[in-house]
């Protein structure tokens, strides 16, 4: 029995070591954005924001946050509208090739980035629309369609069975009862998904570098920082992405465990 | 009889290999209450499926209103059901719940409103108009799905198992609220459950499926009194199925021999009776009686064949349990081959039979008693 | 009944396009992004490059070439090794943490452990790298305060431990969650079941629990060695790309050499790789869960 206790105290202060591992460089990198630093180390230095507002006078730093905005925004439009159309399909209907058509839909995460990276930079050069914020899009959705359609269809299996076809039986046709049912029914599914693909595309950075060209994203620049030598600055920017990421995150968080709870109610 | 709303003509329905609805026919008349009772798996949740629209037939065909229903889609039916999960819309509240077939009909908001608050108020849900479904109980929730269906103004309700997801006592309120509402309005309901004691205390009619067929239409003191099978017999609980060999016709009398004895019963009035047919009878439960076997009688015989119509079929047999259900007793008794026997007694007769386990004892039966099953 | 007819088709036509709206956008979008770069890849690979210009051909001079080459051969086996090794250092590492919140920690608790593992997911990899990097240097954080006990200074970038501390930054918290999902759906009573016939709680893990939680455990691994076989930013930044893996091989003669066909060729060989550790991984997962 004690030796029970003592395992059981020695297994949750191991568990404390791992998630110190997990966020030391979460928590360093806070740190050192606010530290006055070149090179910080222990003892640290004074706070300042020295890292902060150099790059905030940095054009090329607005025009990358620029285009990440407008990249995430867009795949998480496109990958949320496609994931959840695939996540219908999965939930309503069964067919042949079904299995087929659900690995092409979940396939994309376990092909590494890298080979994406290279393999969508030389097709998009010989359909000649590579460089362009565009074919950032394009290859984000690919990336993120399979965590909205993950996320959509957990959604959509809790809902009761008949809901559907309690509509139909009202009246409803079949658009009408998608407006009036499944959307408003799946909406925080959705909204999450939303949140969660932005922030995915907001960091991804190796299919952008290659596909990029001149239109760089935030995690491009940070790349090409990182590659140069040691600049804090990439503490501050990593700080800003962090906390509009977590942001995201925990939105989508939130949603999910609130829609779930309140059904359980009923 | 009025007239008639719904027939299923020659309905088949079959999921791959599985037969779930065999050669339906059924018609059922306007203003009908209906119900359509059965072991699950039995094909009855499928038929009403099929009536609104949500299964197609995979041959035969479906009337309402004398019309051919296969094409036409589930929307497009006005035959709006009560479901047995209910299936509220969990983002709606109440009102909103009760307008959306109205609001599917393009029936303008404030009209929608008028209504919706109407049946509301008519099912005694004044007070929770505006209560999302989610902060209601199981009855006040039961109560939303009836006016959702009801606002549309139907001739004809489907219910699927309505209350099975409901405490005992609410059953019992919600079948006389059905029950009144389906006389005020007039219109036909179909209901479909598993339980006797719903479909036999609302319908006018009761049809028992089993196997995708259907195996008995009638009333519920029918069914109850002469069910026309041994799937019935069983379906329907507490009665004594036996089976046994034709020996002889004579006087009105059947005598037939079984595995504990040879019994007589009276001659059925529409079935030729023939010598060495096999035949199943049921005797209801209630129309056997029990008394104790005099202590040190002797064993001459088992059993004592009625010969004449005054003289009770008796058998010889021992107690083996005895279940209680309020003032009903239900004692169930082995002859010595093994058959089981179930007598059902009043709680107050009790104290008379001087009960015990293993004692012996005699039961008996008119010969007007049994019934006999088609086979 | 023509009447009837017509409506009758309408209806189901409208289904069918009903259908085809929700079952299209994804078939034709990978097709269009997904299916199309990979095929392209698998062609180009066999493509030619004449002053720093591709052209479409079919030769098999690319694959000859880098097969030829000793540094193709070194990187493979080098990479190989180094994903194999995180996977088995990262699965041995999750385990212990997996075990204590399946089974030492409340519901509760177990859940917002999951919340936190999940958000480094969804934060830079390439700033953790970056903080990994300043706090392991030679005059960094951790030997700062080995100082202090009268340590170091230790080397530990550009060496395989720096690159062990990416892969883990990237692959531990997702390999602790899948382990936790597959640990914590095992029936309590198994393991009661297990010490009541005497099975000490070393024995109750090796023979009740690993073999229960088999399919989560070997899942968690092949995404370990998936992540770890194709990551760049770890042995590039932390390793110093001493020798360099296949990803980094890849850059360099995509962004370097402008040599795309012969980064097809590893491309396609990491594939194949990929793809043959996987599926055998899950068959044999799926194969023991049933016997």
């Amino acid at each position: 029995m004690r030796s029970e206790r003592i395992s059981g105290w020695i297994l949750k202060a191991y568990l404390v070591v791992i998630f110190l591992f997990v966020f030391a460089p979460i928590i360093a990198s806070v740190v050192f954005s606010f530290n006055s630093q070149r090179f910080p180390t222990i003892p640290l230095g004074s706070f300042s924001l020295e890292w902060y507002e150099k790059i905030f006078n940095d054009a090329d730093v607005w025009t990358a946050a620029r285009t990440s905005v407008i990249v995430a925004l867009c795949t998480a439009v496109l990958s949320t509208c496609i994931g959840f159309a695939t996540a219908y399909t999965d939930y309503r209907y069964q067919f042949r090739f079904k299995g087929a058509f659900l690995a092409l839909a979940l396939l994309p995460p376990t092909v590494p980035l890298i080979i994406l990276a290279l393999a969508m930079l030389a097709w998009f050069s010989k359909l000649g629309i590579s460089g362009q914020i565009s074919s950032i899009i394009f290859a984000h959705t690919v990336l993120c369609s399979p965590f909205a359609m993950a996320i959509i269809r957990l959604r959509l299996s809790q809902m009761d069975e008949n809901l559907e076809a309690a509509a139909w039986n009202l009246g409803a046709s079949q658009w009408a009862t998608m407006r009036s049912v499944i959307v408003p029914f799946t909406r925080p599914a959705i909204i999450a998904s939303f949140c969660l693909t932005a922030a995915v595309s907001f960091d991804e950075f190796a299919v952008a570098w290659f596909v990029s060209g001149l239109n760089k994203t935030i995690p491009v620049v940070i790349l090409e920082i990182v590659q140069g030598n040691i600049d804090p600055q990439v503490n501050a920017i990593g700080t800003l992405v962090f906390v509009t990421s977590m942001t995201l995150v925990i939105i989508a968080q939130v949603l999910i465990m609130t829609s779930q709870k309140r059904d359980k109610i009923s | 009889m009025n007239d008639t709303l719904v027939e299923f003509r020659q309905v088949v329905k079959r999921f791959d290999d599985f037969v779930a609805v065999k050669n339906l026919n059924l018609s059922i008349a306007e203003g009908e209450f209906v119900a359509l009772m059965g072991p699950s798996g039995c094909g009855k949740t499928t038929t009403l499926r099929m009536l609104a629209g949500l299964e197609k037939p995979t041959s035969g065909d479906i009337l309402l209103n004398g019309q051919v229903m296969n094409e036409v889609s589930a929307s497009e039916r006005d035959t709006p059901m009560v479901w047995q999960s209910l299936a509220l819309f969990p983002f709606l509240n109440a009102r909103q719940n009760v307008e959306f077939g109205l609001k599917m009909r393009g029936v303008d908001s404030a009209e929608r409103k008028k209504r919706a608050i109407h049946w509301l108020e008519r099912l005694d849900m004044g007070e929770f108009i505006e209560r999302p479904v989610n902060q209601l109980s199981g009855g006040q929730r039961q109560r939303v799905a009836l006016a959702r269906s009801l606002v549309i103004e139907p001739k004809i309700l489907l219910l699927d198992e309505p209350l099975s997801a409901l405490d005992a006592h609410l059953v019992i309120r919600m079948q006389g609220v059905l029950s009144k509402l389906q006389k005020e309005l007039g219109i036909t309901f179909v209901y479909v459950t598993h339980s006797q004691s719903e479909a036999f205390a609302m319908a006018d009619r009761v049809v028992i499926m089993g196997n995708g067929d259907v195996a008995q239409v009638g009333s519920s003191r029918e069914i109850y009194r002469a069910p026309a099978n041994k799937f019935v017999a069983q379906f329907v609980g507490r009665n004594n199925i036996v089976s046994g060999k034709v020996i002889s016709v004579d006087n009105g009398l059947v005598h037939f021999k079984t595995a504990f004895g040879t019994f007589s019963m009276r001659s059925p009035k529409n079935t030729a009776i023939e010598l060495d047919q096999s035949i199943d009878l049921s005797i209801a439960a209630d129309r056997l009686s029990v008394e104790a076997r005099p202590h040190g009688a002797e064993e001459i015989s088992q059993i004592k064949s009625g010969t004449t119509n005054s003289e009770p079929n008796q058998v010889h047999c021992t107690l083996i349990s005895e279940e209680f259900v309020g003032a009903v007793v239900t004692l169930f008794f082995e002859t010595n081959d093994g058959t089981e026997f179930m007598v059902q007694v009043q709680e107050r007769e009790l104290d008379e039979l001087n009960i015990s386990q293993d004692a012996n004892y005699i039961l008996s039966w008119s010969v007007d008693a049994a019934h006999l099953l088609d086979n | 009944m023509t009447q009837s007819d017509s409506t009758a088709s309408n209806n189901r036509s409208s289904q069918r396009l009903y259908a085809l709206t929700w079952r299209l956008p994804i078939i034709v979008w990978q097709l269009l992004f997904f299916i199309g770069p990979l095929l392209f890849l698998i062609a180009m690979s066999f493509f030619l490059v004449k002053n720093y210009r591709m052209h479409e051909a079919f030769e098999m001079v690319n694959w000859q070439k880098m097969f030829s080459r000793a540094y193709f051969k070194d990187a493979y086996v080098f990479t190989l090794g180094m994903a194999a090794g995180a996977t088995v250092l990262c699965s041995l590492i999750a385990f212990p943490a997996a075990f204590a919140l399946s089974f030492k920690v409340s519901e509760n608790t177990r859940r917002w452990a999951i919340f936190f593992l999940i958000i480094p997911f969804f934060t830079s990899y390439l700033v953790r790298t970056f903080s990994w990097y300043v706090i392991l240097s030679e005059s960094g954080v951790v030997n700062s305060l080995l100082q202090f006990i009268g340590l170091g200074p230790y080397t530990m970038l550009n060496t395989v431990f720096g690159t062990m501390v990416g892969y883990l930054t990237l692959t531990l918290p997702l390999v602790i969650v899948l382990q936790t999902f597959s640990m914590s759906q095992i029936d309590k009573s198994y393991i009661e079941a297990a010490y009541n016939l005497g099975c000490g709680r070393l024995r109750t893990i090796t023979s009740v629990i690993i073999p229960l939680a088999k399919t989560g455990l070997i899942i968690g691994a092949v995404f370990c060695f998936i992540l770890a076989f194709g990551d760049f930013v770890s042995p590039y930044y932390l390793g110093g790309s001493k020798p360099p893996t296949l990803s980094i091989l890849i850059i360099d003669t995509t962004k370097s050499g402008q040599q795309w066909p012969r980064a097809a060729v590893v491309a396609i060989v990491m594939m194949l790789t990929l793809f043959t550790v996987a599926f055998a991984s899950i068959a044999y997962a799926y194969r023991k869960q049933q016997r």
